[in-house]
């Protein structure tokens, strides 16, 4: 993908996700939450057409009902009694608050579903090397081990089962003993076979001297511009919270709602962050049917 | 020029008495492509691992290794590891990364090239070798084939001078061990890249080599053109050479070396002076041949995911009683799952089974026996000894039973070994020891010759034959059309999941253009009669005369 957010370089994305993610809970207000929800769901949508949020609506959903429904019951703090059910007093405080919980945990979410889309392995991987290389180098190994281990584990299981020996069948004990004979296994020959793993990587010089490290993802001027994008409206979003501009109080007495002055301006910021996915995508989308038109 | 040498080498490992390396004088000139051969266990593959000197194999050695004229040990350990590649047989443990584009990488940056330099290497490696389509792959979803030559393709991009390969191909299907050398060859000519190459199999590499060495009991026995080479394998170690010079060998009374045909060309030239006919034979095979079937599949479908394509598909195919079935057919065909179906490891989505004209849901396992292609998977005990007797526990048998059947494949001086200390060749027929305590009725093979030298192999064969002899019905998934021909009844072709011919082995071979053995290759569509083996050309070729000669 040469173009578009996820064009950009690994560390600009992560930033991104820090970003909005320090927002998400800072902004603790009804209608900074609800706008940051509805836009994560947007970028959810043109990143990949919502298929990865559509495996975790229910998560969400059965979340954001739990902790509305929950914290008001459990929140006793409040000056604004609205019914009181089985002798406890349910506050509008509360319910606020629950509101409030349940759009920063959606908005999360949101935002995680999307970051498998976007920061792929090999670009965490990537930026874990240069905190960590050798760490990294380790990590990479295992991946590979996985579905090596995976692989002899399954031939094992066949080879035993056609001797007599499985896990299908016979009783727990035996079934345990089974398994426990079989790992042994997988681990006394992945031991032996990992010698001329070794081999081969000592005969590439690995330990001779300091591995260099490949960059497959160079800095590029419009990194610059975004990078400088996050930070204005990072900046901003944290000024907005100094000043208590876009954080609804609601102790000692609860302030009102709707958005006054200045509180537009942040909201219009926030927004701007968390929809950086949307203009730098859409535009791709857009020039994409422009030049369809036009043929 | 003298790129690598060896004066007076001796080598022994530890907690050894013998010495695995005697007396080696060897050198590798600038250019060569050399072929190193010679029995499993001749030390071979030691020899080559001390040219490396990375691997620091444990071990006692005397005498000298030089590279461009100075020591291995002054010389730079940067450019030693730069220049002397190396390449193993298993393609699978060679890989360290997970996808093929950081394996690529992976012996640049160890050797700290920069980011701009990996670039532009990769970029023309990935040209060369034609991998585009692999390059953001997980290494673990390639082939055998295309995992040796990322591995290859790895090297490569280090710039190395010499290029040492340890029975690269062992591993390998015939027409990715085809393809595989013949990039060795590309390379050698292309790029004057030295080759020094591990390998039993030689057919291919006869015309391309320009010296064979000979290694035995750790002793250098000879060290020749392969012209030269044809006397000194003649008659003691004919398995080594060409099927095509076996051929002319076999016939030939005047044997001159410089008439010896090393490939399907030359020896159709040569059998194009000759007049020969049919000797009139009677079958044996044919006249003891019973079809009673044993086992019978029809219909069948399989496919390991609801919406992945379907591995079987409508496959049948019948087991005749008593037979040694072979089944061939290229990668990912299906042979594997036919296999695991018949073993009843996995059940078909579709289609009917049939055993002894029982109509069956899945196989009794109990009647089968499998050799699985990595035997070492088989065992799960100490020593073999432990593993017969759990088997023979298992199967109501006891000692004295499973000991008998020790002693007919003459593994008592193994017993008490760790199976993972045997050679391949061993360890093979340990596993068929244990598995015949258990009394099979059918007996599978999944790809039982793979890295297995010639002698082996016929060893291997005979065997097979005698539990054959006893009874035993045998089905072999394999590779190894020359080893097929030689010794199955039938062959099974597979192509996209469904059998499509099953025939006898001559027949089967005779019609083939591709799929077949070299020998086929030369006698088809000629004057001579169509043979598919050398042993079928001994006995039924009459030689009336020859005609002038005009090879």
């Amino acid at each position: 993908m040469p173009r578009g957010f996820r064009s950009f370089h690994p560390f600009v994305l992560m930033l991104y996700y820090i970003a909005v993610i320090a927002g998400l809970m800072i902004n603790q207000h009804p209608f900074f939450l609800l706008a940051a929800f509805i836009c994560l769901v947007f970028v959810n949508l043109i990143l990949d057409k919502g298929v990865e949020l559509n495996k975790w609506k229910y998560m969400i959903l059965f979340l954001s009902l739990f902790v509305l429904v929950l914290t008001p019951i459990f929140n006793q703090q409040g000056n604004i009694v609205l019914w009181t059910v089985f002798s406890r007093e349910i506050y509008l405080e509360a319910i606020i608050q629950g509101f409030m919980i349940a759009c920063t945990l959606s908005g999360i979410l949101a935002l995680f579903t999307t970051f498998s889309i976007v920061i792929t392995s090999d670009k965490f991987l990537y930026m874990f090397s240069k905190v960590f290389p050798k760490w990294a180098l380790i990590l990479m190994l295992a991946l590979r081990f996985v579905p090596l281990f995976r692989k002899r584990l399954s031939d094992i299981q066949d080879v035993q089962e056609m001797k007599g020996v499985s896990m299908k069948d016979g009783k727990l004990r035996e079934k345990a003993q089974n398994g426990m004979l079989f790992i042994q296994i997988l681990l006394t020959y992945s031991l032996e076979e990992a010698i001329q793993t070794a081999d081969s990587m000592s005969a590439r010089g690995y330990g001779l001297q300091k591995r260099s490290n490949y960059e497959s993802y160079a800095w590029k001027l419009r990194d610059s511009y975004v990078l400088i994008y996050i930070i204005a409206f990072s900046l901003l979003i944290i000024i907005g919270w100094q000043l208590h501009e876009s954080v609804l109080m609601l102790a000692p007495t609860l302030e009102s709602i709707a958005l006054e002055g200045n509180s537009w301006f942040y909201l219009i910021g926030w927004i701007s962050l968390i929809s950086l996915p949307i203009w730098t995508e859409g535009k791709e989308v857009m020039k994409w049917s422009f030049y369809q038109r036009d043929l | 020029m003298e790129l690598l040498s060896a004066r007076s080498l001796n080598f022994t490992y530890p907690k050894s008495s013998d010495q695995a390396l005697t007396n080696i004088d060897f050198n590798v000139n600038e250019g060569d492509f050399m072929v190193l051969c010679g029995p499993s266990g001749s030390g071979k593959s030691t020899l080559v691992r001390l040219f490396k000197q990375e691997l620091e194999l444990h071990g006692e050695r005397i005498g000298e290794i030089k590279y461009k004229g100075a020591r291995l040990e002054d010389n730079d350990p940067f450019l030693l590891a730069k220049e002397i590649g190396m390449v193993f047989q298993d393609p699978e443990n060679q890989i360290v990364m997970n996808t093929v584009m950081e394996e690529l990488l992976f012996g640049m940056e160890n050797l700290g090239f920069s980011s701009n330099e990996m670039r532009k290497k990769v970029a023309e490696i990935v040209h060369y070798f034609g991998f585009h389509h692999l390059l953001h792959q997980r290494t673990s979803e390639l082939s055998g084939g295309e995992k040796q030559q990322v591995n290859l393709a790895s090297i490569l991009l280090l710039d190395p001078k010499i290029l040492i390969l340890d029975e690269p191909t062992a591993q390998l299907d015939p027409i990715a061990a085809k393809d595989f050398i013949h990039l060795l060859k590309q390379l050698n000519d292309e790029f004057g890249i030295t080759i020094v190459i591990v390998e039993h199999r030689l057919n291919e590499l006869f015309s391309i080599a320009n010296r064979i060495v000979m290694l035995d009991k750790g002793q250098i026995k000879f060290d020749a053109k392969p012209r030269d080479a044809i006397k000194l394998f003649y008659s003691k170690m004919d398995a080594y050479l060409p099927e095509a010079s076996q051929l002319y060998l076999a016939f030939m009374e005047a044997k001159e070396a410089s008439n010896v045909p090393f490939t399907v060309k030359e020896s159709k030239h040569w059998l194009s002076g000759m007049d020969i006919t049919l000797r009139s034979t009677v079958d044996e095979e044919e006249a003891s041949y019973i079809n009673k079937t044993l086992l019978e599949l029809k219909e069948i479908d399989f496919r390991y995911a609801k919406h992945t394509k379907p591995v079987l598909s409508n496959l049948s195919l019948a087991v005749h009683e008593g037979e040694w079935l072979a089944i061939l057919g290229g990668n990912g065909t299906g042979k594997s799952t036919l296999l695991k179906i018949i073993a009843g490891l996995k059940t078909s989505q579709h289609g009917k089974i049939k055993y002894k004209g029982k109509k069956i849901k899945k196989m009794d396992q109990k009647r089968i026996g499998y050799l699985p292609q990595n035997p070492k998977l088989y065992f799960l005990h100490e020593t073999l000894q432990e593993e017969y007797h759990a088997l023979g526990e298992k199967h109501g048998k006891s000692d004295d039973e499973v000991f008998e059947l020790v002693k007919e494949f003459q593994m008592e001086s193994l017993l008490h070994r760790h199976p993972y200390d045997l050679s391949g060749g061993e360890l093979q027929r340990a596993a068929l020891v244990g598995i015949l305590i258990g009394n099979p009725e059918l007996l599978l093979l999944d790809e039982p010759t793979k890295g297995l030298d010639p002698a082996f192999k016929d060893e291997f064969a005979k065997v097979i034959q005698s539990v054959r002899k006893s009874g035993v019905t045998i089905v072999m998934v394999t590779h190894d059309i020359e080893f097929a021909a030689k010794h199955v009844t039938r062959c099974s072709m597979m192509f996209q999941g469904d059998v499509i011919v099953t025939e006898k082995t001559t027949t089967f071979l005779k019609e083939n253009n591709y799929y077949t053995t070299m020998i086929s290759r030369i006698t088809k569509d000629s004057h001579v009669p169509t043979v598919v083996t050398v042993e079928e050309a001994k006995t039924h070729w009459l030689m009336k005369k020859e005609l002038l000669s005009s090879v």
